[in-house]
């Protein structure tokens, strides 16, 4: 360090000594500390609210602007002018012109959609006067919970979040929409206007750009096809000579082409047969280019209005508008645009023989996110152009009358068609079908229903990232993990099967960049050295010299001096006087300097490394903890910065502090973070084979615990809760940093690794029957019954009745068993206890609910049905709860919500945390069980063979660290790549008296003898998993068929059978048990006695044969019943089986 | 079986009867009477969820001590 070379290199080196250089770099102690105070301010679901708040109030008022005039064809003096919009606080319509302001919580109780009035202040014409009119409203908007409009962002602690009924753990950032939590999914797909190079199908090098602005999405390449290059769009018939694309842009000569694209002797060489091509097609002009490319525009198949154009103006048209429309071209200057153009050969051109040139597709720099905001706009400027367009057709309508006798009241009209925008934005969020028209883009399942089994999987979800590619396609590409998500992507946590690497979740210190806006970016850029490619000729671009510089993915000049741009960029971000989220980096295989502003980049902070020292102290760290700074001083002091993953990998960055050298030039904050919410719980991640902790990262988010503070508030269809949830002994700092402690999800289990009796092979576990007596595994299920009362059409409505009385033998009158649980109201009296098939709610319907224009007046005695909700599935349950409302549409609305309690049983499901699930075996009477010296016994036992092939020391590890936290009265920590060391874990047994491997000495539960072996005992923490047994339980031996085919029904919902399938039923054909094949298919499942006339061979009826007219040969067989419906539907179209029966004795 | 004036119960008779119940308020707490064709709103306070009282049960509880 030192040396003479760099310090003249960098003068800053120069007055630096060396002796101080040489010591090692301090270590920050509790540096982690940074990452909460990263994710108070953002972070896990902070990437959607952010975006969803840009929207709301930013981008909103762009799209309105954007498409701010309606004026009509039929009145020239009729416009409507949009001035300003905004959106509301969240509120509900109770009709009459009445709304209350409201809280996500009521909005889930009452099935109603959380959203808030879109008004807009307008001016118009009405007849001859300009009216100006403010807050029209013209349609509602979900609003994201916490979101900027959110009545929970307002609140400041934990008092105010509990007045609104909600958890101040839980994260936001969903939808309510009629009641349900809708999720939309962060969605990754490649990023937009960026040139991407790479192999087609053929073999052949393609450059390609998917460019996208607000009015346009489109796809262009530059194919090499036969030495000669090509540009492919989808408007075009055909491919066309890149040459004749210049030309119709107006650069005409030949050697204009060339000092584009470049004179270096590789690349002229390349593109000379290009250039001969257009002469050979007689190009040379611009207009004989256009005319050439206008005959090769597709034709659009519906007719547009207007004047139909020459197809030079079309060509003209395209290429300024569709033909890589993210390039801007103003007054039909097409220098930038054929810049670019130039660039995309040349890139194709550098790509021969060259495949490091060749671009990656599954490099996670050239993929954008896609949140809630951007996905909303998008549908947003759909629906508010689809509500101008149906404005502007109704003013032509009401305008265009002869006599013109009404005038168009515009404020009337806004306010009777607002449900197009409501209803639009509601059904896209409810359904998750993305429809766009202007851009045909239809997309399924953007949005989930967010899964509330626990805390965990309301997190994980929040994180979930969704990729574009088909789930079917057997590439590995995409699937596999990219060295560049480094910290971005949470490593394990992916599922298994189908979509397996293609849905991942975000790293914790992840956030996705909002658009920041461009213009002073451009500015600073032409301050700090950059030339403005608008007054540069072509030659300049491929010099040697010379750096090409992008925004957004455009060129916006040259530089000559790249570093020091990257430089004062990277100064002017430290300094805050650019957005921090503002990436520059430099490409040398391109020779270009690359400035992204654009949202949906992953980026991540780190600690600042200059002049080889971290730039945070100590002393930062000291006034963080005492509440003297924030993550945000850091950012605005330049000590943490936000890199993206472009940036990323052009720095060089130190994992810890003894790994700083001279060229580092950034600092991770702390290891631990590149794992996300789900892998963050399991204790010491890096001793365990990578797939436990995959696994583990699925079954987290079964584990059943709590969901929130609010949890016994809420009326969810299905919720699990535990009864006594514990804190884990062994907890890491993700742990803390998301809150799992105060919404656990398990219980500190003392378990022995040893065999016990034979119920324990295959990962079974034997259970202590006393722990489960004090409420070990216990379980509450809370399920809820809905129903609402109608109001019909013909004046009648569905009613609830009280209990049926029933007349006993002695005249004495009794309430029927199944309505034994209703009050006189009609509902299950609260805390009632209420068996399978009893009535929980009595309600019936009229039988006639249509408006029947008959005798109107007579028929007023209306009867009803009974159309009770019953309590199904297995076992007693009380009713909780019995809720009353109204929904929007002014019915009533009754929620009934009932519990069970469970204790574990046989066959109910246990995980730990590291990937070992196992069910129940055995539950043993403690007396029997082994116990240690000190009269311990164990709640759990688990087999040791889970251990050899499953690799998973971290459980080990765990085990350890709880006993000894035990022991201390503390909690270990398990962190990813730290935690407590063992070797102090191992000295806490010792102190404490136990072996310092967590071995003990146990006595046989039945003989009392000591256990011929030290048994590795102490507490683990244990997950149980929502499947139970009492849920999956089925058996049949009579019962409901299904009435097509009499056969027994499908499937444990409807007391199904069990399937003889078609393997089965071969095993019995080549055993020969021909009378077991026949009792299974035909006599247990559809037999059905037909007649069968001998003489036609058709089937008769009751002896009697209607074709033939005769009852001399009818004959009655035993077939299925199947079999008789096949030789029906046979005859129905045309062919006639008949039957010849043999007697089989003769 | 509607002559049976006899046998009159601690239950109800049967159903042409429209009985009150009483509703308490998810907002302000507040006990409500409420028929069953009544709009669904508190009249203290005029919030629209209304959860059912839960009363002591009229059923017969025995324990069986075995």
């Amino acid at each position: 360090m030192g040396e003479t070379v760099h310090g003249s290199l960098v003068p800053e080196w120069a007055d630096l000594d060396p002796n101080v250089m040489s010591q090692p770099v301090k270590t920050i102690e509790d540096k982690w500390k940074l990452v909460p105070a990263f994710l108070r301010v953002k972070g896990l679901v902070k990437q959607h609210i952010d975006s969803f708040n840009y929207f709301i109030n930013v981008d909103i008022k762009n799209i309105v602007r954007a498409n701010s005039k309606v004026t009509s064809d039929v009145d020239p003096l009729f416009y409507v002018k949009y001035l300003d919009v905004r959106v509301g606080k969240p509120n509900i319509e109770e009709g009459m012109n009445i709304s209350n302001d409201t809280a996500p919580h009521e909005c889930r109780l009452r099935d109603i959609t959380y959203s808030a009035p879109v008004m807009v202040d307008v001016e118009f014409m009405r007849g001859d006067h300009r009216i100006f009119r403010r807050d029209i409203p013209i349609g509602r908007m979900p609003i994201m919970l916490r979101s900027s409009n959110c009545v929970l962002s307002q609140c400041r602690s934990y008092a105010e979040l509990a007045k609104y009924n909600e958890c101040p753990h839980d994260p936001g950032g969903y939808f309510i929409i009629k009641g349900q939590e809708k999720v939309i999914l962060i969605q990754e797909q490649l990023s937009k206007n960026r040139m991407i190079v790479e192999e087609d199908k053929k073999g052949s090098l393609t450059c390609q750009v998917t460019s996208s602005t607000h009015e346009k999405k489109s796809r262009t390449n530059v194919t090499m096809k036969n030495g000669k290059h090509y540009l492919k769009h989808n408007t075009l018939t055909d491919d066309v000579a890149v040459g004749i694309v210049f030309k119709a842009m107006g650069v005409a000569s030949d050697q204009e082409i060339v000092q584009m694209i470049g004179t270096e002797d590789r690349i002229m060489t390349s593109f000379a047969a290009s250039l001969e091509e257009c002469a050979r097609l007689n190009v040379y002009t611009q207009t004989q280019a256009l005319k050439f490319i206008g005959n090769k525009v597709r034709q659009k198949r519906f007719f547009d209005r207007g004047p139909k154009k020459t197809p030079v103006d079309e060509a003209r048209d395209l290429l300024a508008t569709t033909i890589l429309a993210h390039v801007p071209v103003e007054k039909f200057n097409f220098k930038m645009k054929s810049i670019y153009l130039a660039l995309m050969v040349r890139r194709v051109i550098e790509a021969q023989g060259d495949t490091r040139a060749i671009d990656d597709r599954d490099y996670y720099g050239n993929k954008r996110l896609e949140l809630a905001g951007s996905l909303i706009s998008l549908l947003f400027e759909d629906l508010f152009k689809k509500f101008n367009s149906d404005l502007k057709k109704r003013a032509d309508m009401v305008l265009g009358k002869k006599g013109k006798v009404s005038q168009f009241d515009t404020v009337h009209y806004m306010n009777s068609s607002q449900d197009s925008i409501t209803n639009g934005l509601e059904v896209a969020i409810s359904t998750g079908n993305w429809t766009i028209k202007r851009f045909k883009m239809e997309r399924q399942g953007v949005t989930q229903v967010l899964a509330r089994l626990s805390y965990i999987s309301a997190l994980g979800m929040m994180t979930r990232v969704n990729s574009q590619f088909e789930k079917t396609r057997k590439v590995s590409g995409p699937r596999s993990l990219q060295p560049s998500q480094w910290g971005m992507v949470c490593p394990s946590d992916t599922p298994e099967g189908e979509s397996c690497g293609l849905v991942k979740n975000l790293a914790l210190m992840t956030h996705i960049t909002t658009e920041v806006d461009p213009e002073p970016i451009i500015e600073l850029a032409f301050n700090c050295g950059v030339e403005d490619i608008n007054l540069l000729s072509g030659e300049e671009l491929s010099s040697r010299v010379v750096f090409l510089v992008f925004l957004n993915g455009n060129i916006i000049g040259v530089t000559r001096y790249h570093e020091r741009v990257v430089r004062v960029f990277r100064a002017m971000r430290r300094n805050t006087v650019i957005s921090g989220f503002v990436s520059i980096y430099t490409h040398y295989k391109h020779r270009c300097v690359y400035i992204s502003s654009d949202g949906g980049r992953l980026c991540r902070p780190y600690i600042i490394v200059e002049n080889c020292q971290p730039t945070v102290t100590e002393e930062h760290i000291k006034r963080l903890t005492r509440g003297l700074m924030s993550f945000d001083d850091f950012l605005h002091e330049g000590l943490v910065e936000y890199l993206d993953v472009n940036e990323e990998n052009d720095s060089s960055i130190a994992m810890y502090e003894h790994e700083i050298e001279r060229k580092t030039t950034h600092m991770e904050i702390e290891p631990f973070t590149i794992l996300g919410v789900c892998a963050g719980l399991i204790p010491y991640p890096h001793h365990n084979q990578s797939p436990r902790n995959t696994y583990q990262c699925a079954m987290g988010k079964q584990a059943m615990g709590t969901i929130g503070y609010n949890q016994r508030n809420r009326i969810d269809t299905l919720l699990y809760n535990l009864v006594y949830p514990h804190k884990p002994l062994v907890k890491t700092r993700t742990i803390e940093l998301i809150n799992f402690e105060h919404l656990p999800a398990g219980h500190n289990a003392m378990v022995a690794v040893m065999s016990y009796s034979g119920y324990d092979i295959e990962d079974a576990i034997i259970i202590n029957k006393s722990s489960l007596d004090r409420g070990y595994g216990r379980c509450l299920v809370y399920r809820n019954y809905k129903c609402s009362v109608k109001r019909y059409a013909n004046q009648t409505s569905d009613r609830v009745q009280g209990p049926v009385m029933e007349v006993l033998e002695g005249g004495k009158q009794k309430v029927t068993w199944k309505h034994e649980t209703l009050d006189s109201d009609g509902f299950a009296a609260v805390g009632t206890p209420v068996q399978p098939r009893q009535v929980l709610i009595n309600k019936q319907m009229p039988t006639v609910t249509q408006l029947s224009f008959t005798n109107d007046q007579a028929q007023r005695q209306v009867s009803f049905r009974d159309t009770p909700v019953l309590h199904k599935g297995p076992g007693t349950t009380y009713v909780e709860k019995v809720m009353l409302s109204s929904d929007t549409d002014e019915f009533h609305l009754i929620k009934l919500l009932t519990r069970q309690t469970r204790r574990p049983e046989i066959g109910d499901k246990f995980s730990s945390r590291h990937g070992q699930k196992g069910v129940t075996g055995l539950i043993v009477q403690k007396e029997d069980l082994p116990f240690t010296d000190q009269g311990i016994y164990p709640d759990m036992i688990m087999n040791p063979h889970g251990f050899p092939s499953r690799m998973t020391v971290g459980k080990l590890l765990e085990l350890l660290g709880s006993k000894s936290a035990a022991l201390e009265g503390k909690y270990n920590y398990g962190t990813a790549f730290g935690g407590t060391p063992v070797k102090e874990i191992m000295e806490e047994l010792v102190r404490h008296g136990y072996n310092y491997q967590g071995k003990d000495i146990l006595y046989s539960g039945t003989t009392g003898e000591p256990l011929n072996a030290y048994i590795f005992f102490g507490p683990v923490y244990y997950q149980k998993l929502k499947h139970m047994v009492m849920d999956k339980m089925h058996a049949r031996s009579r019962g409901p068929r299904a009435v097509l085919t009499r056969q027994p029904t499908e499937g444990r919902a409807r007391d199904g059978g069990l399937r003889l399938g078609e393997m089965e039923r071969d095993c019995l054909i080549g055993h020969g048990a021909s009378m077991l094949l026949l009792e299974r298919l035909m006599i247990s499942s559809d037999a059905f006695d037909v007649d069968v006339c001998n003489s036609c061979g058709l089937l008769g009826y009751s002896g009697w044969c209607h074709y033939c007219r005769s009852s001399a040969n009818v004959s009655s067989i035993r077939i299925p019943y199947a079999c008789k419906l096949l030789f029906q539907e046979l005859q129905s179209m045309n062919i006639v089986p008949r039957l010849r029966l043999e007697n089989y004795c003769s | 079986m509607e002559a049976n004036t006899s046998t009159e119960k601690p239950d109800k008779p049967e159903p042409p009867k429209v009985v009150a119940m009483v509703y308490v308020c998810g907002e302000c707490h507040a006990e409500n009477e409420m028929r069953p064709r009544d709009p669904v709103r508190c009249r203290s306070c005029g919030y629209r969820i209304l959860y059912k009282y839960k009363k002591r049960t009229t059923r017969l509880i025995v324990f069986d001590a075995r």
